[in-house]
């Protein structure tokens, strides 16, 4: 989130999207709750079924699952036409000003200038800003017709190839937002083909209704009104989409537009789905991150000096305004977690073990590294609380590449579905014998036995104390992994091996290294000097060894080490700040100073220099977090700045401090997402039409298909005529409550919500046991024979609806009392993935429903 | 033929058999606890009663036992009893005297059969009130079976038990009154089974001069 | 079941005078339940079961989310779901916290005729005491909201306490503490109500619900439990709440006026049999008093 849990309490506007927080985020959705009751809050809530969180809204709006974009765009298009726009934020905290590049093209026919048909990949080169200076009121020529970029001219032998393309330090820019390629105008005519029809022949929401949330979403900015504040609320409903990141792009550009982040109250909120996922991906829990979101070094990066290059961006922006562009101490960041990882082995001299870092030559996503060990060149899985058989997307195809495995390891509190795999329904005796994968099952800790630290979606780290310790054998998941690493570090000590000096050069400075301790490891993570250092500003020093206070002591010459650099405060000298329990909010938004520690730098709403105007003063003097204080000649606040606390306002340093920029990407240029600087609505991989806005790309052009012979598509014309989503329950977390009574008794069988009308057609009953079939396999549970999911028009075709929880497999307390099918969800979803950030599309594929 | 039935050796008469007095009893004993144990439910004041009798739950449990076995008893007696307690014209003329049955000048009374009309309104004030009993009871025995779409079931029962049991009380009260109290003879009658001549011609004169007759033809 | 610290007002089934009766030191308790801003979570559900100690039992999928279709002797508080569309077409899920109403004047203590089996206490809490419960479900009948249930094994009829073992140590009921949106509130009856008029007219006023209001139902002489409902017009859309619960006629007609008959009638028919008797004694056959003296023949 940019902003915090508690801090929905403070929000005017919700638009509750791709997101069931009633259910899912029970808990957390009592600050919505609050904002309504406390602040006369209004909730719209859009979503494929009438959910229960849909049960508390003011404005619910059925939407086909995965037509996000036309929503959003069609709202973009609504604002600007309507001008319920934040003009002065618009201007100058985003690069709405900012001129484009001439050789850009948006996607009228789907494709985005530069596309390579046969790589599926786009030359991003023409996504830039056009170097140059203030054109504001200079007249423009008109635009030549687009044409497509001729081919580069092939390499003469020993030619280096052109450097990257790279943003240009001084950006051509616009004041007046009138230049045809200004980003504004671009978006303006980018959406501007979103239109309440377009959006309802796509959406299957009906005009008046769309219009009707429409206005009532940006009637915030009525009369260019600031005080009010919007926030936009989402989980997976987004993200697992083919195009799962652009969807939140466009929120993120409506919000841009209405001023709504850094704004208590706004922002852009994700609602992550674990306890700790947030913490997962901090610590870069994915292959193509270093902890703190770092970039992985490539094979092309020769060396640290060029990896550092290519990774640590340069200011670009116009020549009078100023950027922060934080990334660029990136290489304080990426030396100090070199030291973190290889202490005294990471050296000036060996470019402080750099070659010791794996470079990552290509995708190794989940489902990619699944799908090579369907191929067969994964040899072996560790499966930590990770359930593969059951969270993947095609199931029959998981468990396939299992039984080509030649080792799973399995890390678990329960025997689950993965490390069952080899007797999952449809297996004969015979195929049993003959699969050859060892399975080890350890078993671990479950949380409640477990200490540590979770970061929730607000960012917020909070240490917890195990509350019993692990049962019989059971150990924890630390020690199962350093014992691991103990035995193998040792035999390559023994018998050596290919460059066993990553493994033998890495730190362990544990008391315990059998058993290291939870506290240990975070306070590494926050890191510590390692020499005197002084603070040349306070004069305050941080003598060897000691916790460092914050990153803003990072060091690029290994004289700090730094496990995380945005946890880098997390624990210091005076204690563990993640064990804090303060009560105290003196501002009453909800921020608790005192509770915790939030990353970065406890601050609690991120980019909340922006919910000021360029003098400095609050849009909304009643929700004051961050102010100029002239007196003071800093910023200072009910919340920590998240901005350089000395910059004067008239210096106008953007909020946006991580973006080189400074300001806010209405349009994100070059490599900084695969499928295009605008999100352009694309259909799902298996939609039951043609895109509306160009038949001819319906799809996300960037997204591969996987191509063995288990990954298979459905169309309509086979049959597939309805559209399926899948979601989780308030009563079942995941897979692992299936084994809880209390859970069972809550939620006892596996169903599928399927429209009244839908149950007529086919002479279905309530409870009645179904099969929904998609090109990959065949899902058998009871009828829901429901009104809360109607059925839709979608360009002009009756089109049903039906979605279906996931929560049961084929192991639990139900299943092994042969009270379910023992069919897992996933059976049915689709092996296509999103370009950005991998997560499969398990929403909105096509499926038929029939009688069991 | 040797035996007579009715006209005993010892000059009485057999007012009631064996098999008769035993099913009299079975709903008489029956009766009677169904009776204390129901006004310990009626009455918050006679609560003490259930409480005395092996404890109130007990009492709640076994109430609707004793309640089938007074109902097996009915029907038995119905079977026994049934033809003789029907109505017949001379009843009418006897409800018309009863002032004079009330004030006991007797011998100002038509004769009566075997069962006099106030017998036979006892016999179906305990037959019919019996029945409602044994269906509201039912209900009441097993309240928890009976769906809220038929509650009104349970809201029936709940009134018209107590009323039809009230009913049976009045009944008994004059039955007990009158064949311990007023009846000299009437106990011994239902204990023992005879009944001297002069009781048989006083209060069931018509019934006595059938036995005399049936005595004389089997002669 | 504890009586220790509460005062009692009403004891079913009782002869004589209840120590509470006309005195008061405790404030009326009342839960609020705020339908509005019911997630149907079930958070509440389990915290009963937990704090109670009741285990949990296998279910069964009904076309619906919820748990089961009614509340049971060993799960009292239940979310009962209803698909409802209102007039102009929008859909809404109505999701109400089914549980004892703590009615003011409970239909299930008119009925018992068990001494003590069920108490109300000062607070208006209404508490069955297993230990002196007869088994006899009159309760189930007495009760207009079909909460009694009785249970096959222990032969007795239970439902929600309003955690009255909680209450009197000062706590919140389990329900209240559990529920994450504080739809749930408890309180004096005065405050609740207080509070929940002020969301109803909220809800008339900004939500565009111009029949929304509080659901304390005067039938039963006002409920310790209220709603807050979006339709206050409609409570049977709520799984079946009763537009105007009473407590039945015929219960009412036999504890009150019958009583008075039917023990006037008894009393009346042995004061009559002995008065009968004083005035005109026996019936007398002649001859059996002649033959008392004689010999029997």
């Amino acid at each position: 989130m940019t902003n915090g849990w508690i801090d929905i309490k403070n929000t005017d506007m919700m638009l509750i999207m791709g997101g069931n927080p009633a259910e899912n985020h029970p808990c957390g959705f009592k600050w919505a709750i609050e904002a309504k009751r406390n602040r006369n809050a209004k909730m719209i809530v859009v979503d494929p079924r009438f959910t229960r969180t849909a049960s508390t809204a003011d404005l619910f709006l059925q939407i086909r699952a995965g037509a996000d974009i036309a929503f959003l765009g069609g709202m973009i298009n609504y604002a600007i036409a309507n001008d319920r726009i934040a003009k002065d934020y618009l201007l100058n905290y985003t690069n709405a000003a900012f001129v484009v590049k001439e050789g850009f093209k948006l996607p009228e026919d789907g494709l985005y200038s530069g596309f390579d048909p046969a790589a599926h990949t786009y030359d991003k080169s023409t996504w830039n800003y056009e170097e140059g200076g203030d054109l504001t009121g200079k007249a423009v020529a008109p635009e030549a017709p687009h044409k497509p970029a001729p081919p580069p001219a092939p390499l003469k032998p020993g030619q280096a190839p052109p450097p990257p393309p790279a943003l240009p330090p001084n950006v051509a820019h616009d004041l007046a937002l009138q230049h045809p390629r200004c980003v504004f105008q671009l978006l303006k005519k980018q959406y501007s083909r979103y239109t309440p029809e377009m959006v309802e022949r796509i959406t299957g929401i009906p005009k008046d209704q769309f219009l009707k949330a429409a206005d009532l979403f940006t009637s915030i900015r009525k009369n260019g009104d600031m005080k009010k504040a919007a926030t936009i609320i989402y989980a997976v409903g987004w993200t697992q989409h083919t195009y799962g990141t652009q969807i939140i792009r466009t929120a993120a550009m409506l919000q841009l537009l209405m001023g709504n982040v850094g704004r208590s109250g706004g922002g852009v909120n994700a609602l992550r789905g674990h306890s700790n996922i947030q913490g997962a991906t901090d610590m870069a829990g994915i292959f193509d991150n270093l902890p703190g979101y770092l970039k992985v070094p490539t094979p092309a990066d020769a060396d640290l000096a060029a990896y550092l290059k290519r990774i640590t961006p340069t200011p670009s922006k116009p020549g009078q305004w100023d950027s922060f562009n934080y990334w660029s101490n990136t290489p304080k960041f990426v030396t100090s977690l070199l030291k973190a990882l290889y202490g005294d082995a990471a050296t000036k001299q060996n470019n402080f073990a750099f070659d010791y870092l794996p470079k990552v030559d290509r995708n190794y996503s989940w489902t990619q590294i699944w799908d090579n060990m369907y191929r067969g060149s994964v040899k072996g899985i560790f499966a930590f609380g990770m359930n593969g058989v059951m969270i993947g997307p095609d199931t029959k195809k998981n468990i396939d590449a299992l039984k080509k495995a030649e080792w799973l390891v399995v890390g678990e509190i329960y025997p689950d579905e993965t490390s069952e795999f080899w007797r999952a329904p449809g297996t004969s005796t015979d195929e049993m014998k003959s699969i050859q994968t060892t399975v080890y099952r350890l078993p671990c800790a479950g949380f409640a036995e477990k200490d540590g630290s979770m970061t929730n979606s607000a960012r917020w780290l909070q240490w917890k104390n195990a509350a019993l310790p692990p049962p019989g054998d059971a150990r924890l998941d630390q020690d199962i992994i350093a014992q691991i690493f103990l035995r193998v570090r040792d035999l390559y000590k023994k018998e050596g091996g290919k460059f066993p000096d990553p493994i033998l050069n890495l730190t362990w400075p544990y008391t315990d290294p059998q058993h290291p301790a939870l506290a240990d490891i975070a306070k590494e993570i926050n890191g510590k000097a390692l020499a005197d250092l002084t603070d040349p500003a306070t004069q305050q020093v941080t003598k060897t060894g000691q916790q460092l206070p914050g990153f803003a002591w990072l060091k690029d010459d290994g004289t700090t080490s730094c496990g995380n650099w945005i946890y880098c405060g997390s624990w210091t000298e005076a204690g563990a700040q993640i064990q804090r329990r303060g009560t105290e909010d003196p501002s009453g938004l909800g921020i608790y100073p005192n509770w915790a520690w939030s990353w970065p730098a406890n601050r609690r709403v991120l980019y909340n220099r922006a919910s000021c105007d360029l003098d400095g003063k609050p849009w909304d003097p009643q929700r004051r977090q961050v102010w100029w204080s002239e007196a003071a000649q800093k910023w200072v606040g009910n919340d920590v700045p998240d901005f350089k606390a000395d910059s004067h306002p008239k210096d106008h340093l953007g909020p946006f401090i991580m973006n080189p920029e400074g300001v806010g990407r209405l349009f994100v240029p070059l490599g900084g997402l695969a499928d295009g600087p605008f999100p352009e609505h694309y259909e799902p991989f298996e939609s039951p039409i043609k895109n509306p806005l160009h038949p001819n790309q319906s799809n996300n052009p960037v997204v591969k298909k996987l191509t063995t012979p288990a990954d298979k598509f459905g169309t309509p014309e086979q049959g597939f005529t309805v559209v399926c989503t899948t979601y989780r329950l308030t009563e079942q977390y995941h897979y692992w409550t299936k084994n809880n009574p209390m859970n069972v008794q809550l939620i006892p069988e596996a169903f599928v919500e399927i429209p009244v009308e839908l149950a007529d057609d086919l002479g279905i009953r309530g409870a009645e046991k179904i099969k929904v079939t998609s090109a990959r396999g065949t899902y058998i549970a009871k009828a829901f024979v429901t009104r809360r999911i109607k059925p839709m028009t979608i360009d002009g075709k009756k089109v049903y609806q039906i979605g279906l929880p996931i929560h049961q497999g084929f192991r639990g307390i139900a299943e092994d009392a042969d009270r379910n099918a023992r069919t897992p969800a996933n059976l049915l979803s689709p092996t296509v993935i999103d370009p950005n950030a991998f997560t499969p599309e398990y929403k909105g594929f096509l499926v038929k429903v029939e009688k069991a | 033929m040797s035996r007579e039935p009715y006209l005993l050796p010892n000059g009485r008469v057999l007012r009631y058999s064996y098999r008769e007095r035993l099913v009299h009893w079975l709903a008489g004993v029956s009766y009677v606890y169904l009776l204390l144990t129901g006004l310990a439910f009626w009455s918050p004041w006679l609560f003490w009663i259930a409480v005395v009798l092996g404890g109130a739950t007990i009492s709640r449990e076994l109430h609707p036992w004793f309640g089938l076995a007074f109902v097996i008893a009915v029907v038995m007696m119905d079977r026994m009893w049934g033809k003789q307690m029907k109505e017949t014209p001379a009843d009418k003329e006897w409800w018309a005297a009863v002032p004079h049955y009330v004030r006991n000048e007797d011998e100002q009374m038509p004769s009566a059969d075997r069962f006099n009309p106030g017998q036979k309104l006892l016999f179906w004030g305990f037959f019919w009130n019996g029945l409602l009993l044994l269906l509201t009871g039912l209900i009441l025995w097993f309240p928890q079976h009976i769906p809220w779409s038929l509650r009104f079931l349970r809201y029936l029962a709940v009134i018209v038990h107590p009323v039809c049991a009230l009913l049976t009380i009045g009944l008994f009260i004059i039955h007990v009154y009158m064949g311990t109290v007023i009846e000299r003879g009437a106990f011994g009658s239902v204990i023992r089974g005879d009944v001297s001549r002069a009781w048989a011609n006083r209060h069931h004169h018509t019934w006595y001069q059938q036995l005399l007759r049936d005595s004389e033809a089997r002669k | 079941m504890s009586q220790v610290s509460n005062e009692i007002r009403r004891i079913s089934g009782h002869a004589g005078s209840v120590p509470g009766e006309g005195f008061s030191r405790d404030y009326d308790v009342c839960k609020l339940i705020d339908t509005t801003t019911c997630i149907g979570c079930k958070a509440c559900e389990v915290a009963c079961l937990e704090w109670n100690g009741y285990s949990f039992s296998e279910t069964t999928f009904d076309n619906s989310y919820q748990t089961m279709p009614e509340t049971s002797w060993n799960y009292w508080n239940l979310i009962k779901f209803n698909e409802h569309e209102r007039e102009d077409g929008t859909m809404q899920l109505l999701m109400r916290k089914d549980q004892c109403m703590h009615c003011e004047e409970p239909g299930c203590l008119a009925a018992c005729p068990a001494d003590g089996a069920i108490v109300q206490y000062a607070n208006g809490i209404v508490d069955f005491q297993q230990d002196h419960c007869i088994g006899c479900g009159y309760c189930i009948t007495g009760c207009p909201f079909n909460i009694p249930k009785f249970s096959p094994t222990a032969r007795k009829v239970f439902k929600c306490t309003l955690c009255n073992d909680r209450v009197t140590q000062g706590l919140e009921p389990a329900c209240i503490k559990s529920c994450p949106t504080g739809c749930l509130h408890f309180g004096s009856k005065t405050d609740m109500k207080e509070l929940a008029e002020n969301r109803a007219a909220q809800l008339r006023e900004h939500s565009g619900f111009a029949n929304a209001g509080v659901y304390d139902p005067a039938g039963v002489g006002g409920t310790h439990v209220i709603y807050v409902l979006h339709d206050a017009t409609n409570p049977e859309a709520y799984g079946g709440l009763p537009k105007n619960p009473t407590i039945p006629v015929t219960v009412r007609l036999w504890k009150t006026p019958l009583k008075w008959l039917g023990n006037l009638a008894i009393i009346g028919g042995l004061v009559g049999v002995f008065a009968h008797y004083l005035r005109f004694g026996p019936k007398i056959v002649e001859e059996d008093e002649k033959d008392k003296q004689g010999v029997r023949q």
